[in-house]
C-alpha cells in the first residue's frame, strides 16, 4: 500500500468482488446449522454425582455466586464426602471455569453444550450431571496438572534408613517451620477430613492456626477433643488423610504430621489449656494406664471428677510406651502428654494389676463408676510344629520387653510372620536388635497387608525382605533345640463365590525351606479378661467371640456405672480410636453421675 | 468556549450508540452545524468493579475483572497478573510469557479490527464493519479454541496461563494471520485508500502533538499526532524486549486520517509480533502451582503496572495489605484521558456530523473510563 | 547516575526533608509528600517536563483514619513515573485542588470526590459524575458494605456467607463437641 494513494471510482474492482460470490461465509447460516463448538469451549456444567463428593469447593471459588450447594437426600454418601450437589444458576454463571480448577475429584466440568432454551426462568437453574456430557476431552476439563490445586504433598524428612536402623532413635526428623506452613497452605478447610477421625478434630481449624503461626491456637483446638495431639501428631493411623479431598486424586494433606509439628512448637500446655479447678465431689476408677483412659480421665479432670487409673505396669501409657516402637515415638513425646494429663489430678497406681492387687468387685465398691481401658495385650501364637520353646516370641511380648529395657536375645536371621503394622514393628525392632537378616512372611498378597503404605516402604528401606503369598508350616529344630529352618509353602489366591475378598489357599505339595533362627509371630493380639469375676463375664454383654465388649453410645456396658473404651470396644484398634472412646466415655460418666443426682 | 444562547440547538447524542463502543452520552449545544460545547456524561456504565475486586480472593478477580472491557478483555487479566507476579516476584515460565504476547496481540488484532469498522461505520461505509466483524471473528473463533471463551477469555491466572495451547494451535494461527494479510489488501482498496474516506477524515478532529501531551494522551491516538510512545517500547513488559518490530511513524497530522492509518500500519506490525512468538515459543510448563487459591496471598505494597493496549496506555495501581483480598486496584482506562477532558476540548467548533466519526477514531471506550 | 536516581536527588534537593523519596524499581520513583507540599510539587515536575497526568487515586486506609492521595505523572523524556503519596485526613478530609496545575485533573477529583467523599478545595465542579442519586456514605470507602446494601437494594442472599466463615470457639472441655 502507499501512503495516500487516490484512486479514483471503483476501488474495488469488479473482478476482485468476483471472488466474495463463491466464498463460504463465516456468519449464521440460514438455515440454522449449529456452530461446532472449539474443543475446550466452556459451556454448561456437566458433574459426575459418583465421583463428587459435595465438598462445596467450587461454591466457595464461584466469582458470581452462581453455585449453591443443595442436599440430595436420596444419596448415602460414602466416608470423606456429603451428598450435597452443586447447582448452578445460570443467570449468574460467567462461565470461567474456575469450580472446574478447584474441584479437587475431577467429577466437575463445563462441557461444550451451550443451548438452553426455555421461556421458563427456573430452567436456568438446575443441578448439573452427567446428561449433557459432551463427552471425555471435549469440554473445559481438569486434570491435576491443570488444577489451582497442588496435589503433591511436603514429605516428611526421614533419617537415612542406612543410619536409622542402627539404633532406636527417633526417625523422623520434624517438619522445619517453613515446610509446615508451606503445607498447611493447601488445606481447603471443607472439613470432610472430620468424617474420618474417630474423635473428630478441628482439624481444618488448626491447620488454619498453623498457617499463620498461632501455634497455641492450634493446640487449643486440638485439646477439644484430644488430651495426646502430639503423640497423635506422631504415630496416628491418620484416618482423616483417607477422608482428605485431596486423597481422591493425589496425596492428602500431611494432617497428622502438622498436628505434631505444631503441638511441639508449644512447650508448656498449661499455657493454652490451663488447669481445670472445677470440683464434682465423684470418683472415678480407671482401669489400665492406656490412650483410652488417659482421655477418659483428662476429661473427667476438666469437670472436677477425680480419677484414679490402676494400671498393672511401672509406665504409663498402654501400647502406646509398650506397643510402639521408641524410633516410632520418642519417650520425650509421650512423656510430656502424660506428665500433662497429670498435672490435671489424675492420679495413676503403677504395679496394682485388677483382679490380682485388687479385685475388679472392690473397684466397683469404692468408686462412682469404672471405666475398663485394659487393651489387647496377649500376643497370639500359630500352633505349628515347633513354635513351642525357645527363639519363638509373640511379637506383643517381645515389643513389650524391648520397651521396658529387659534384655532381649535374638539370633541374626529372624522370619516375622504376620502383615499388619504390628508386624512391621517386629521386623524393624528385629533389625535394630542386630538381625542380619530379617525376612516377612504374609499369607497374602503385598496389596492384601493390613500394615499402611508408609510403614510397609519404611520396613522395605531398611532391608526387610518380604516374602509375601507363602505360609510357614514348621519350625525344625537341631537336636539342641534350636531353631535351624523353617519349611514354607506357597499360596494361592482363590476368589470364591459371594466372598468380600479373595482366599490363600496354601499349595502343600511344594515345600520349601528357609534358614533361619528366630521366629517372630506377629499375627494378632488377644484381649485378657482375666480380671473379671466369672459371674461378671455372663453380666457384661461381649461379642460372639469374647473379643469386644458391647457398650451403647454412651460407652456404658450392659452393667450399670461400668464403662468402656479403646481397644477392647472398637475393633479399629488404634490409639485415636481409643482416644475418642475415652473421650466419650467422660461424657458418657458425667452424664451417668448427674442422673444418678 | 463559544457563549451559549437561549435559542441555540442541544442535543444528547447516547447513551445508546454516540458512535462509541459502549453506552455513554454527550450533551452537546450547536450552532447550527457548528458545536459550541460538548459534556460528557458518564455512569451508565459504572459497574463498581474496583469495589467488587476487593471483595474476591486474588485468584477469583480474573473473572471479573476482564469484563471491564469487550473488545479487548486480555489487557485486564495480564495486568493483574503482572501486578501480583511483580508484588510477589514471582518468575513466569517462558512458554507462558509468549502465549500470553500472542493473546494479547490477537487481541489488539481483534480490537482493531472492531475499530475500523467503527470508524468506517460512522463514515457511513457500511460494508466494511461487515467485513471486520466477520474476520474477527477467526481471530475469536482461535481463542475458542485456546482459552475456551470466544470474548471473554479468562485465561491468564498468577503465574502463567491456564492451559497449554491446544494442538496445532501454532498452525492455525499462521494461517489466520496469512489470512487477515490477505485481506488487508482488500481493505485499503475498499477503505484506507477510498477516496470517501480520505475526503472525510483528512483534517479533521485534530489533535495535535500540544493537545495530546496536554491531555495525557497515550497510545495510537499520541503516535497518529507524532510522538513515538508506545509501552511496548517504553518500558518493555512480558518479554517485549525480544521481538523485533516498529511503531510506525509516518503519519503524524493528528486528524482521523492520520489515526485510522496509524492503527492500520500498526496491524501489520502485531502480525509480525504474533509470527514472532510462534516461532521463537520455548517448550516447558505454563504456569505455576499457587497451592491454595482461598489462602493466596500477596505481600503488602502497592505497584504501577502498565502496559500498550489498543486504546492507549492501560494501567492498574494495586494495593495489597498482605491479605487473601486485595485492598485497593484503580483501573486507569486509557479512554479517562482521550474521552473526557480531550473531548471537551477538541469538540468545539467542529462540525455535528463529523463528532461521532471523531468519537470512534479517538477509539473512546467509556467502559473502561468507568469500570 | 540512572534517570531514577537523578529525580530523586533533584527532589530531595528541591524539598529537602519533607520529602521522602523512593526508587520502587526501574522506572518507579514514589514520593512521600506531606498534604501542603503536593501542589508544589506537581507544579515543580510539571515544570521538570512531566506532561502526563497519568492517574489520580485514593485508598482508604481505615484503620489509620486516613486517606492516600496518589498522583501519577510521567514524563516521556526520563521514561519515568513519579507517584506523589500523601496522606490526608480521613474525617472531613479535603485537599486543594491540582487542577490549576494538570487540567487533567479535573474529572479524577470528581470521582474521587463522589467515590470517597474528598474535597477538593476549589474545584469548579464536584458534581455528580459516575453516580446517581446517591444518597449513602461514599461507595469507594472501605466502610460501605456492598454485600449489605446489595442484600437490601435488590434482596439478593449472600450464598457463600457458611462457606467462609469458619465457626470460632474457645476451649470448652468435654461436651463442646458431641
Ligand atoms: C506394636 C504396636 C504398634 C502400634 N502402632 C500404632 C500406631 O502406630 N498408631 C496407632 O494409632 N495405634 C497403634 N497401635 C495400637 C494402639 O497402641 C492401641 O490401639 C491403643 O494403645 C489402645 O489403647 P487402650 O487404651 O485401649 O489399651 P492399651 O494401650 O493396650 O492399654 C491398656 C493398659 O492396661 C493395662 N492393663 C491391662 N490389664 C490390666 C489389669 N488387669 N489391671 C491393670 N492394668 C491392666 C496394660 O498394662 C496397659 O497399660 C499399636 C499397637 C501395637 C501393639
Ligand atoms: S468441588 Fe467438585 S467434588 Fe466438590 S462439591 Fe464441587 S463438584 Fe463436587
Ligand atoms: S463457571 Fe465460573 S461463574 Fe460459572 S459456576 Fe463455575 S465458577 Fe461460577
Amino acid at each position: 500500500m502507499q501512503k495516500g494513494r487516490c484512486v479514483m471510482g471503483m476501488n474495488l474492482k469488479f473482478f476482485d468482488a468476483l471472488k466474495f460470490l463463491v466464498r463460504k461465509p463465516h456468519t449464521v447460516r440460514v438455515p440454522y446449522e449449529k456452530k461446532e463448538p472449539a474443543k475446550r469451549y466452556r459451556g454448561i456444567h456437566v458433574n459426575d454425582w459418583e465421583k463428587c463428593i459435595g465438598c462445596g469447593n467450587c461454591a466457595k471459588i464461584c466469582t458470581c455466586q452462581a453455585i449453591e450447594m443443595v442436599e440430595i437426600p436420596t444419596l448415602t454418601p460414602k466416608m470423606g464426602a456429603t451428598n450435597l450437589r452443586p447447582q448452578v444458576d445460570y443467570g449468574r454463571c460467567s462461565f470461567c471455569g474456575q469450580c472446574v480448577d478447584v474441584c479437587p475429584t475431577g467429577s466437575l466440568k463445563l462441557s461444550t453444550e451451550y443451548e438452553i432454551i426455555s421461556s421458563d426462568i427456573n430452567d436456568f437453574k438446575f443441578i448439573p450431571n452427567l446428561n449433557r456430557d459432551s463427552g471425555p476431552g471435549t469440554g473445559w476439563e481438569s486434570d491435576i496438572e491443570s488444577s489451582l490445586l497442588d496435589f503433591k504433598r511436603v514429605e516428611m524428612p526421614e533419617r537415612d534408613p542406612k543410619e536409622r536402623k542402627k539404633d532406636f532413635d527417633w526417625v523422623l526428623k520434624g517438619f522445619s517451620e517453613e515446610e509446615a506452613v508451606f503445607e498447611a497452605v493447601r488445606c481447603l478447610g471443607c472439613a470432610l477430613c472430620v468424617q474420618g477421625c474417630p474423635t473428630g478434630m478441628y482439624i481444618p481449624e488448626y491447620i488454619n492456626a498453623i498457617f499463620n503461626k498461632d501455634y497455641e491456637k492450634s493446640v487449643e483446638w486440638m485439646f477439644i477433643n484430644n488430651p495426646l495431639p502430639e503423640v497423635c501428631g506422631t504415630i496416628c493411623t491418620h484416618r482423616c488423610e483417607d477422608a482428605c479431598v485431596y486423597h481422591n486424586r493425589g496425596q492428602a494433606v500431611q494432617i497428622r504430621y502438622l498436628k505434631g509439628f505444631a503441638a511441639g512448637k508449644v512447650d508448656d500446655y498449661e499455657k493454652v489449656v490451663g488447669i481445670s479447678k472445677k470440683k464434682a465431689d465423684k470418683k472415678v476408677a480407671l482401669i489400665g494406664a492406656g490412650p483410652a483412659s488417659l482421655s477418659c480421665a483428662f476429661y473427667l479432670r476438666r469437670e472436677g471428677v477425680d480419677a484414679v487409673i490402676y494400671e498393672a505396669q511401672k509406665v504409663a501409657g498402654g501400647m502406646l510406651k509398650l506397643g510402639i516402637p521408641r524410633y516410632r515415638l520418642p519417650d520425650s513425646i509421650l512423656s510430656k502428654e502424660i506428665d500433662f494429663i497429670k498435672k490435671q489430678g489424675v492420679e495413676i497406681k503403677f504395679g496394682i494389676r485388677v483382679g490380682v492387687d485388687v479385685t475388679f468387685e472392690q473397684l466397683l465398691k469404692m468408686y462412682d463408676a469404672v471405666f475398663i481401658g485394659t487393651g489387647y495385650h496377649v500376643g497370639s501364637r500359630m500352633g505349628i510344629p515347633g513354635d513351642e520353646g525357645e527363639g519363638v516370641f509373640d511379637a506383643a511380648t517381645l515389643l513389650r520387653d524391648v520397651n521396658l529395657g529387659k534384655e532381649v536375645k535374638i539370633g541374626k536371621k529372624v522370619l516375622v510372620i504376620g502383615g499388619g503394622d504390628v508386624a512391621m514393628d517386629a521386623t524393624r525392632t528385629a533389625l535394630r536388635l542386630g538381625a542380619e537378616e530379617v525376612i516377612l512372611s504374609y499369607r497374602r498378597r503385598y496389596v492384601d497387608m493390613p500394615a499402611s503404605d508408609e510403614e510397609k516402604h519404611e520396613a522395605e528401606a531398611e532391608g526387610v525382605k518380604f516374602m509375601t503369598q507363602t505360609l510357614p508350616v514348621e519350625i525344625v529344630r537341631d537336636k539342641n533345640g534350636r531353631i535351624t529352618k523353617v519349611k514354607y509353602v506357597e499360596t494361592e489366591m482363590v476368589h470364591e463365590e459371594g466372598a468380600r475378598r479373595p482366599k490363600p489357599v496354601p499349595k502343600m505339595d511344594n515345600v520349601m525351606e528357609w534358614e533361619i533362627d528366630t521366629v517372630i509371630m506377629a499375627i494378632g493380639q488377644k484381649p485378657d479378661w482375666s480380671f473379671l469375676p466369672d459371674e461378671w463375664k455372663n453380666k457384661i454383654k461381649f461379642d460372639r467371640r469374647m473379643n469386644h465388649i458391647i457398650v451403647n453410645d454412651d460407652m456404658m456396658t450392659d452393667v450399670e456405672g461400668v464403662f468402656a473404651g479403646g481397644d477392647i470396644v472398637n475393633p479399629r484398634a488404634d490409639a485415636i480410636s481409643a482416644i475418642a472412646d475415652g473421650r466419650k466415655a467422660a461424657l458418657g460418666i458425667i452424664k451417668y453421675l448427674e442422673i444418678r443426682k | 468556549m463559544g457563549k451559549i444562547r437561549e435559542f441555540d440547538f442541544e442535543y444528547f447524542i447516547g447513551p445508546a450508540h454516540p458512535g462509541v463502543t459502549g453506552n455513554m452520552s454527550y450533551h452537546i449545544w450547536a450552532e447550527g452545524d457548528t458545536i459550541l460545547k460538548i459534556e460528557p456524561n458518564l455512569g451508565y456504565l459504572h459497574r463498581g468493579f474496583e469495589k467488587l475486586v476487593e471483595q474476591r480472593h486474588w485468584i477469583k478477580n480474573f473473572p471479573l475483572i476482564l469484563r471491564i472491557c469487550v473488545p479487548e478483555p486480555d489487557v485486564n487479566e495480564v495486568l493483574l497478573a503482572m501486578a501480583v507476579e511483580e508484588l510477589n516476584e514471582i518468575d513466569v515460565p517462558e512458554r507462558a510469557q509468549y502465549i500470553r504476547i500472542i493473546v494479547l496481540e490477537l487481541a489488539r488484532l481483534a480490537a482493531y479490527l472492531f475499530y475500523f469498522g467503527g470508524v468506517a461505520g460512522a463514515i457511513g461505509l457500511y460494508t466494511i464493519p461487515q467485513w471486520t466483524i466477520g474476520d474477527r471473528d477467526y481471530i475469536l473463533d482461535l481463542f475458542e479454541e485456546l482459552t475456551g471463551g470466544r470474548v471473554y477469555h479468562i485465561y491468564q491466572t498468577i503465574g502463567g496461563v491456564r492451559r497449554d495451547t491446544p494442538e496445532g494451535f501454532e498452525e492455525r494461527v499462521l494461517k489466520v494471520l496469512d489470512y487477515l494479510e490477505e485481506r488487508l489488501k482488500d481493505y485499503d482498496k475498499l477503505f484506507f485508500e477510498h477516496p470517501l474516506f480520505l475526503k472525510r477524515t483528512k483534517g479533521i478532529g485534530i489533535v495535535d502533538k500540544d493537545t495530546a501531551l496536554r491531555f495525557s494522551v497515550t497510545g495510537p491516538n499520541l503516535r497518529a499526532a507524532g510522538v513515538n510512545y508506545d509501552v511496548r517500547k517504553q518500558e518493555p513488559y512480558l518479554i517485549y524486549d525480544r521481538f523485533d518490530f516498529d511503531v510506525p511513524d509516518i503519519y503524524r497530522d493528528g486528524d482521523v486520517y492520520s489515526r485510522a492509518m496509524q492503527r492500520r500500519l500498526e496491524f501489520a506490525e502485531s502480525i509480525r509480533i504474533i509470527r514472532q512468538a510462534i516461532d521463537k515459543m520455548p517448550g516447558g510448563a505454563v504456569n505455576i502451582k499457587i497451592r491454595n487459591p482461598f489462602e493466596y496471598r500477596v505481600r503488602a505494597g502497592s505497584t504501577y503496572v502498565k502496559l500498550e493496549s489498543s486504546k492507549g496506555e492501560y494501567g492498574f495501581y494495586v494495593v495489597s495489605d498482605g491479605g487473601v483480598l486485595p485492598y485497593r486496584l484503580h483501573v486507569r482506562g486509557p479512554s479517562f484521558s482521550h474521552g473526557l477532558q480531550l473531548v471537551r476540548h477538541i469538540a468545539e467548533g467542529t462540525n455535528i456530523a463529523d463528532i461521532s466519526m471523531i468519537l470512534f477514531s479517538l477509539d473512546v471506550c467509556p467502559p473502561d473510563a468507568e469500570r | 547516575m540512572t534517570v531514577e536516581e537523578t529525580i530523586k536527588k533533584d527532589i530531595e534537593t528541591t524539598f529537602g526533608e519533607l520529602v521522602r523519596v523512593e526508587i520502587e524499581r526501574k522506572h518507579r520513583v514514589r514520593a512521600y509528600t506531606p498534604r501542603n507540599m503536593v501542589l508544589p510539587m506537581l507544579a515543580y515536575l510539571k515544570q521538570r517536563g512531566f506532561h502526563q497526568f497519568t492517574l489520580l487515586t485514593c485508598v482508604d486506609w481505615i484503620k489509620d483514619g486516613k486517606f492516600e492521595l496518589v498522583y501519577n505523572l510521567y514524563s516521556l523524556n526520563y521514561n519515568v513515573h513519579v507517584l506523589i503519596s500523601t496522606k490526608i485526613n480521613r474525617d472531613k478530609a479535603t485537599m486543594p485542588t491540582a487542577i490549576n496545575v494538570y487540567e487533567m485533573a479535573f474529572d479524577y477529583e470528581r470521582e474521587i470526590h463522589e467515590m470517597f467523599g474528598v474535597e477538593f478545595e476549589g474545584h469548579p465542579r464536584l458534581d455528580e459524575f459516575l453516580l446517581e442519586d446517591w444518597k449513602g456514605i461514599p461507595p469507594m470507602r472501605k466502610d460501605f458494605d456492598t454485600r449489605k446494601y446489595v442484600e437490601e437494594k435488590y434482596g439478593m442472599k449472600d450464598l457463600t456467607k457458611e462457606l467462609f466463615t469458619r465457626k470460632e470457639q474457645p476451649y470448652r472441655g468435654p461436651g463442646s463437641n458431641g
